[in-house]
């Protein structure tokens, strides 16, 4: 199996998987910061 | 006023301005000719080889020199504020676009008209025929006009004048490719209808860029 | 906002991607032939020009994205326009390294200004571009204005570049990379087609995803703000 194919392959998928781990977790971190900013307005309001 | 009378104002006041200091194109004669003797030598260019690049050193010399320009013009009308001024009607849009670029095209024809005997005669190729004249004009003015707005944009940025080349260059690919091989084919011999599917395209590309930046250029000046 | 276990669609969406993406993957390299010029390797060609297409439709979505957002002024129009050319930006870097990647067994070199090599290579200097603009303008209102502007007109030159540089190499044809042909049969037509639609229906799932993560992070400014004047 030719290097060039594999590392061709492994250029898609690494990409990709960058790409997604990024935009989760970067949805991750807003989610926890939104949470936790949400739950301290609530106290705020209690 | 009437629109051409407002376009030629704003022509009119930004070549005074410029004839009163000259700052602008004789810092960007300096450049050119700077830039003739580093490519000159760093690619060795002599004889044949010497004829062979001057199409490409030509160009490459007036899309940088270019930058300068365009870039000097659109901070200079930002320190003075006069387009805050000039910004009454959406009429004025198009006038203040057409102004700044065409003065703009002034300030790079002249470095041109300077340059081009200058190429000539140090790399022994004969760019002073009308075909050239011809492309040389095309090229610059959809330069004039893409690079125009593109100053008007990067002016108001953090980075300022350096991101003019950087949003610049590769929309000016195009025009860049048929300039080159119409300026390249008419100098070694080529016939008008030769060179012509390349000056087509740079029509093309000039009727389309001229349009698509006059149509967007009132969305970057509004405030 | 809805929490992550109810995105219904975004689910789908995943796992359709995910299938699809599978079955190419397996065209490509079961019911593909073996190319008879260049062997296994171009079996490469598949993905390549599936995420090249995806790199030049992200942009044309940007451009459509920038037309909304001069018309009608409104923050979701600019949201579509950077989500698609984050993803876009990735799938054209990918078109660009695995052409590398293909030219160096096909033709002895890691780049040659072979026309779809060169227009991938001028994309992404174009979207670097769209990326650095937005990065040095602070006020949000202003970025999503000229990015809009950039990428209706950085758009618009991209078919009159591809025109430019295939003329060129019709001329001035690189002695490596003219001749180099391949034998196309309706199997690797079909292997494309396939190829294609998987990275499209991909295309669109990140889309989503991001969009997602970019209204996430609107909610979350918007929040600070009340915050802010509460006095917290």
């Amino acid at each position: 199996m030719s290097i060039y194919l594999v590392a061709a392959y492994v250029v898609f998928w690494g990409l990709t998987f960058l790409l997604v781990i990024s935009i989760w977790a970067r949805q991750r971190r807003l989610e926890q910061q939104i949470a936790a900013l949400q739950s301290r307005l609530e106290e705020n309001e209690a | 006023m009437g629109f051409v009378r407002k376009v030629w104002a704003i022509v009119a006041k930004d070549v005074a301005a410029e004839l009163h200091t000259r700052e602008m194109i004789s810092a960007m004669l300096v450049f050119s000719v700077l830039a003739l003797f580093i490519f000159s030598f760093a690619l060795d260019l002599r004889g044949a080889m010497a004829r062979a690049a001057a199409p490409g050193v030509l160009w490459a010399t007036v899309a940088f020199a270019g930058t300068l320009g365009l870039s000097r013009s659109l901070a200079r009308e930002q320190q003075t504020g006069c387009i805050d001024g000039l910004l009454l009607a959406p009429l004025d849009r198009s006038a203040i676009f057409f102004g700044k670029a065409i003065g703009n095209l002034i300030f790079m024809a002249v470095v041109e008209i300077v340059l081009l005997p200058l190429f000539s005669a140090l790399f022994d190729t004969p760019l002073l025929q009308s075909g050239v004249l011809i492309v040389v004009a095309l090229g610059t003015v959809g330069y004039a006009a893409v690079g125009t707005l593109l100053a008007a944009i990067a002016v108001n940025t953090r980075a300022r004048e350096v991101m003019l080349p950087v949003l610049l260059l590769p929309l000016a690919i195009p025009a860049l490719i048929a300039a080159v091989q119409a300026t390249g084919g008419l100098v070694d011999g080529a016939t008008w209808a030769e060179v012509g599917g390349w000056v087509r395209l740079l029509v093309v590309y000039d009727m389309v860029i001229v349009a698509v930046s006059m149509l967007t250029f009132g969305y970057v000046v509004e405030e | 906002m809805r929490k992550p276990g109810q995105d219904r669609l975004g689910i789908v969406l995943v796992g359709l991607s995910g299938v699809a993406v599978c079955v190419a993957l397996g065209m490509v390299f079961f019911y593909a032939p073996r190319e008879a010029a260049m062997g296994e390797v171009q079996r490469i060609f598949y993905f390549h020009v599936a995420s090249a297409w995806v790199g030049f439709f992200a942009f044309f979505i940007t451009f459509l994205a920038g037309i909304g957002y001069l018309a009608r002024g409104e923050r979701r129009w600019d949201i579509l326009a950077l989500s698609s050319v984050e993803i876009g930006l990735t799938f054209i870097t990918m078109t660009v390294i695995t052409g590398a990647l293909w030219a160096k067994p096909a033709w002895g070199t890691y780049w040659t200004w072979e026309p779809r090599l060169t227009i991938s290579a001028v994309q992404l200097l174009i979207y670097v571009a769209y990326g650095m603009l937005r990065a040095a303008i602070d006020s949000p209102e202003r970025k999503a204005r000229f990015a809009a502007v950039y990428g209706i007109v950085a758009f618009v030159t991209v078919p009159l570049s591809w025109f430019a540089i295939r003329w060129w190499r019709t001329i001035h044809p690189d002695i490596l990379t003219s001749g180099g042909g391949m034998a196309t049969t309706p199997k690797m037509t079909q292997t494309l087609m396939v190829s294609l639609a998987a990275f499209t229906l991909l295309y669109v799932t990140l889309l989503r995803q991001r969009i997602r993560l970019e209204r996430a992070a609107d909610a979350l400014a918007r929040l600070r703000l009340r915050a802010d004047r509460i006095g917290k």
